[in-house]
């Protein structure tokens, strides 16, 4: 009887794990839902930005260009900032994400590191990299306060030319489906060219001034929108992991009732055989 | 002639439609806006800005940004701005108190700079919206 006793035991942990996993992925698909409002309700003001930053930067004359549009090159090393979730238990991202960060630090053997959230702030100290300043991502939707420090040290580096470029390792959302590592170089800024040219613009107070606070705030909304492309990104990832574990817990539950549900029937098959080959025996 | 005026800040789309003129505080002075302006971009200070649409005329308090006109097309990138009758004074006043307790408690560089500048903002708001007070 010990082995119907042990199969209730598994069907009640499969259970627990299985509420669990539930409850996690609920709570995902909501942080997600949020981050992703939040993106969709700054994509306007973004676009107005970028087409406006754009504008700005290309009337400048190539000579007097903000550092932050063209690089000194003097020092031949990069700042590259990665981001990873604060939790596991969100699938592959992690992974996905130290694979990509190998392969980049192989890239770029001269390099200097900020890490934002723990999962690979360890990994990337742990080889011998130069980590300058690390991060915690934290579990709710990133809020600007965030990007302020990080900008300082970017600042502090860029502009103080200890680094020829800033970038960016993160999760890519392409879908709900699919969360990619992609490598986005933040600094210098690369402006598009637009097909409207050579056209008059009045610019109150003089250009000089109103580009750096200009691309200055540029710089921390790139940031801010790849710090909540990674939320995003971790959330949905989490959200379909926890799916998958929660499909299985019930797969394994069911397994489990079956097997303990035939366990009964034999145990009760070969008590009614006992008890009737028990009463032929007396009446014979 | 009509102005296209948009006004958008990384919560939302605050302000979207045809207007007659603009009135908005820069750096560099206070400056109004009527259609077939020249293309400008200039920064916006903090302050009340202003908008006519036929004879009414609609206040919003706004704390800088940038400003850029082309083509009738007027588009105000706003960190934080809001229209006057959205303004809600009781809450606005509740702000105005706890930002003003923080800054008298010597609380950290970064909470005063905070309070202070919430401070601001809820001075900003209340002269926006008793404006409107008084027009009604």
């Amino acid at each position: 009887m010990a082995t119907i006793l042990t199969l209730k035991r598994r069907i009640k942990a499969a259970q627990n794990v299985s509420k669990t996993t539930k409850a996690m992925q609920m709570i995902a698909v909501s942080k997600m839902k949020r981050a992703q409002e939040a993106v969709l309700a700054s994509r306007p003001y973004v676009q107005k930005l970028i087409s406006l930053s754009s504008k700005l930067s290309r009337t400048v004359e190539k000579e007097e260009k903000h550092p932050y549009l063209q690089s000194k090159m003097a020092t031949n090393r990069t700042l590259i900032i990665v981001l990873s979730p604060d939790k596991g238990l969100c699938g592959g991202l992690i992974t996905n994400l130290l694979r990509e960060f190998l392969r980049l630090s192989k890239e770029e053997k001269e390099a200097s590191y900020i890490t934002v959230g723990k999962k690979l702030e360890g990994q990337v100290a742990h080889r011998k990299n130069e980590v300058i300043a690390s991060f915690t991502f934290g579990s709710t939707t990133p809020t600007m306060e965030m990007v302020y420090p990080i900008i300082r040290i970017i600042d502090e580096y860029y502009i103080g030319e200890k680094v020829d470029g800033v970038k960016v390792l993160g999760a890519h959302f392409t879908s709900l489906f699919s969360q990619t590592p992609k490598v986005t170089t933040i600094l210098p800024i690369t402006v598009m060219e637009d097909l409207e040219k050579d056209q008059q613009y009045l610019f109150e107070p003089k250009l000089d001034t109103l580009l750096p606070p200009l691309l200055k705030h540029y710089l921390e909304m790139t940031i801010f929108q790849l710090l909540l492309e990674n939320f995003v990104s971790e959330q949905a990832s989490r959200m379909l992991a926890m799916q998958n574990a929660t499909d299985n817990a019930n797969g394994i539950i069911e397994d489990l009732k079956l097997e303990y549900n035939k366990t009964r029937q034999a145990k009760i098959t070969s008590e009614i055989l006992d008890i009737t080959s028990a009463s032929i025996g007396a009446t014979q | 002639m009509t102005l296209n005026l948009e006004i958008v800040t990384p919560e939302k789309v605050v302000f979207k439609d045809e207007v007659n003129e603009v009135v908005v505080p820069t750096t560099s002075g206070e400056i109004a806006i009527l259609p077939n302006h020249i293309s400008l971009l200039s920064q916006i200070a903090p302050g009340e800005m202003t908008i006519k649409k036929g004879g009414t005329q609609d206040s919003l308090a706004i704390t800088g940004g940038f400003l850029d006109v082309h083509n009738n097309n007027v588009s105000i990138l706003a960190d934080y701005a809001i229209r006057s009758e959205d303004i809600e004074i009781a809450k606005v006043e509740e702000a105005q108190k706890r930002a003003e307790k923080v800054m008298q408690e010597k609380a950290s560089d970064q909470d005063f700079a905070l309070a202070e500048a919430q401070f601001r903002r809820t001075i900003l708001e209340l002269k926006v919206a008793s404006k409107r007070r008084r027009k009604i």
